[in-house]
């Protein structure tokens, strides 16, 4: 490999990895918690005042109730096969959302015990969305059309820093690949382990690049495609995936929710189903899709695939995203979903995920610190008395405030989902602000203290946040707020935490020991030179 | 490209808008000529349409990524644009002669 080419790509990895750090930064440290989106809002979802659910055999008596009461759910609802905490009706339907006015809103029905229609707004608890939306769209919760740009735009230049990072590191990659050389040189540390982590993690990283493209500029890219491709007849490819429409004939009616389940598992035996969304179809019939999942198979969305299914004879009549059964292209695209969703391989895959999720997140931080790192040794090789330059001041507080700032600002938002029911009426609304809250006080935080004590105070302070999620749960079980515990598997919620705390304390005792004792020439000096450097001999007592 | 210039990172701009732009044309243009030439070609399929949309992003991100190979800007967006020409001269060319 020619010297200047290994040159170029070195720089380019530099400028892009600084510009888009710590945007991708938030994105896998949020993206590696959506892993356990489920479990999060099961430990999230306060009970419901709804009366226990009925039986799943009793949901078309329900379902007609519903409609008379509140005629727009005829156009869609859905059959809940399995409850729970999170999903505590049988049966519900939402208005607003995509396509209509306003935002979503959920609905649940069931029958009190004098067989009389109960139905209320479920106020499923929005923490794991909003922390998937962070991983979305780069911590920036603005409206989603401005925003997916944005995200694209970081994915162009985390595709230019994987492909140049990978070009900087060949000549001198059989050397250093199996080498972690712990010892003085702090930046040879901190080399040798930004450049295994990433290494090793390159597919994983190609996947999420070229993937999140996709998903911030498919729409563009298919108006385009519309024009240059298919000569506006781009609809025509839609339209030849649309199943076909159940013709019942006259009186004929629905099966039950049990037979047309049963049905579906001779068809697709293997298919744990869990929803059953009716829709009313443009010919007046109904048509349901069912929602459900197979761990043998990858699916289509993150925690499920779904079948189109005939809801008068149970006949499948798409199963183009139901798993184990896609054929053709659209297989083909659907391991592109699973790629990035970690969709496939069941419980091992989502924790590999959230591993190479959080190593992710670690390769951009220490991406900066390499950054900043590699100026101080610049600026004081001559002269060890020259002061740091501004510049890479604030790009260490912006690393500290911005990486920490979201680790505690996620923490506080999530262990604030057991105090909020109840007490707001806009849980989204509150959830967003003390996030950003939290985030932007510790961006305030490292730039009034400095990046060497901000960086230990914010380390303790993540600790404390994430502290407080399982301080959340003991302080309802012991009966003291009037936080619910449910005892299943959302206890790993509480566990992540611990160790969390654990890592986040660990860290924090290990910066302190740094900048106490660590170089003073650095940003990361309790000690650090200011620009007006204070008496040496002060300096020396202190130490 | 010669080996006789040192590649550098200075002239950065000219490279990094001619793989951003050219390389997002030329991942459209392959992609367009991917949906022909592929089994099925333009024939209706949703599978086949949301494939030939997924095929951009590795183009254009490969571009973009290994457009700094190029010697200086002028070089970038002389070469791209060929192929850019190319591509495109093949995609509506080819169209014309089956007369579709």
């Amino acid at each position: 490999m020619r010297a200047d080419i290994v040159r170029t790509y070195k720089d380019i990895h530099s400028w892009v990895g600084i510009i888009s750090g710590l945007a991708l930064f938030i994105a896998f440290y949020a993206g590696a918690i959506t892993m356990f989106e489920t479990p999060l809002q099961r430990w999230a979802s306060a009970p419901s005042t709804l009366p226990a659910a009925v039986a799943l055999d009793d949901a078309p008596r329900l379902a007609e109730a519903m409609i008379a009461a509140h005629p727009e759910a005829a156009r869609r609802y859905i059959v809940h096969v399995e409850t729970n905490p999170e999903t505590p009706a049988r049966v519900s339907w939402s208005t607003g959302g995509r396509g209509e006015e306003g935002p979503q809103v959920l609905y649940g029905a069931s029958f009190a015990e004098d067989g009389t229609l109960v139905s209320e707004r479920l106020d499923v608890s929005p923490v794991a969305q909003l922390v998937d939306i962070l991983h979305q769209q780069i911590g920036l919760t603005i409206d989603h059309e401005i925003a997916m740009p944005i995200m694209g735009a970081i994915c162009l230049l985390y595709a230019i820093a994987i492909v140049s990072g990978i070009i900087a590191l060949l000549p001198s990659m059989v050397k250093d690949l199996f080498a972690l050389r712990f010892g003085k040189n702090l930046k040879r540390m901190w080399l040798d382990v930004h450049n295994a982590l990433g290494l090793f993690s390159v597919p994983f990283h190609l996947v999420m690049a070229l993937t999140a493209l996709i998903f911030a500029f498919h729409d563009q890219i298919y108006d385009i495609q519309d024009a240059i491709v298919y000569e506006h007849r781009l609809d025509d490819q839609w339209a030849a995936a649309r199943p076909p429409l159940p013709q019942p004939g006259e009186g004929a009616q629905m099966l039950a929710p049990s037979q047309l389940l049963a049905r579906l598992s001779e068809q697709a035996p293997g298919f744990t189903p869990t929803a059953i969304e009716y829709r009313a179809a443009p010919n007046g019939a109904m048509l349901t899709q069912i929602a459900g999942y197979d761990p043998r198979y990858g699916m289509r969305a993150p925690t499920y695939g779904f079948a189109t299914v005939d809801p008068y004879s149970g006949r499948v009549l798409q199963d183009d995203y139901l798993p184990g059964h896609q054929t053709g292209w659209v297989a083909v695209v659907t391991q592109f979903f699973t790629l990035h969703f970690g969709s496939y391989g069941g419980d091992p895959i989502r924790w590999a995920y959230f591993f190479l999720g959080l190593g992710g997140a670690f390769i951009f931080y220490t991406g900066n610190l390499l950054w900043i790192e590699a100026r101080r040794r610049r600026i004081t090789r001559d002269n060890p008395e020259t002061p740091q330059k501004l510049s890479t001041r604030i790009l260490g507080s912006l690393t500290i405030g911005v990486a920490l700032g979201c680790v505690a600002g996620i923490s506080t938002t999530i262990a604030a989902a057991k105090w909020l029911p109840g007490h707001v009426d806009d849980l989204n609304a509150a959830h967003t602000w003390i996030y950003y809250a939290v985030f932007l006080a510790a961006i305030g935080w490292a730039f009034l203290r400095g990046p060497a004590r901000g960086s230990v105070e914010l380390l303790w302070a993540c600790a404390a946040t994430t502290a407080l999620i399982p301080l959340s749960t003991l302080l309802g079980a012991a009966g003291a707020t009037d936080a619910w515990v449910w005892r299943d598997a959302s206890i790993l919620v509480d566990v992540v935490a611990i160790a969390g705390v654990a890592c986040f304390a660990l860290f924090a005792r290990v910066t302190a020991h740094r900048i106490a004792h660590g170089p003073r020439d650095s940003i990361w000096s309790a000690h650090a030179m200011r620009e007006t450097p204070p008496q040496p001999d002060a300096q020396n007592v202190s130490a | 490209m010669t080996g006789a210039a040192k590649l550098t990172s200075r002239n950065w701009f000219g490279k990094a808008t001619a793989g951003l732009i050219l390389g997002f044309a030329v991942a459209i243009g392959v992609s367009a000529l991917f949906a022909h030439l592929t089994p099925g070609g333009l024939t209706p399929s949703s599978g086949k349409a949301q494939l030939n949309m997924w095929i951009v992003a590795p183009i254009w991100a490969g571009v973009l990524s290994f457009c700094f190979l190029f010697r200086d800007g002028k070089s970038a967006w002389l070469k791209l644009g060929a192929a850019t020409f190319a591509i495109y001269a093949l995609l509506y060319g080819g169209r014309w002669l089956i007369g579709l």
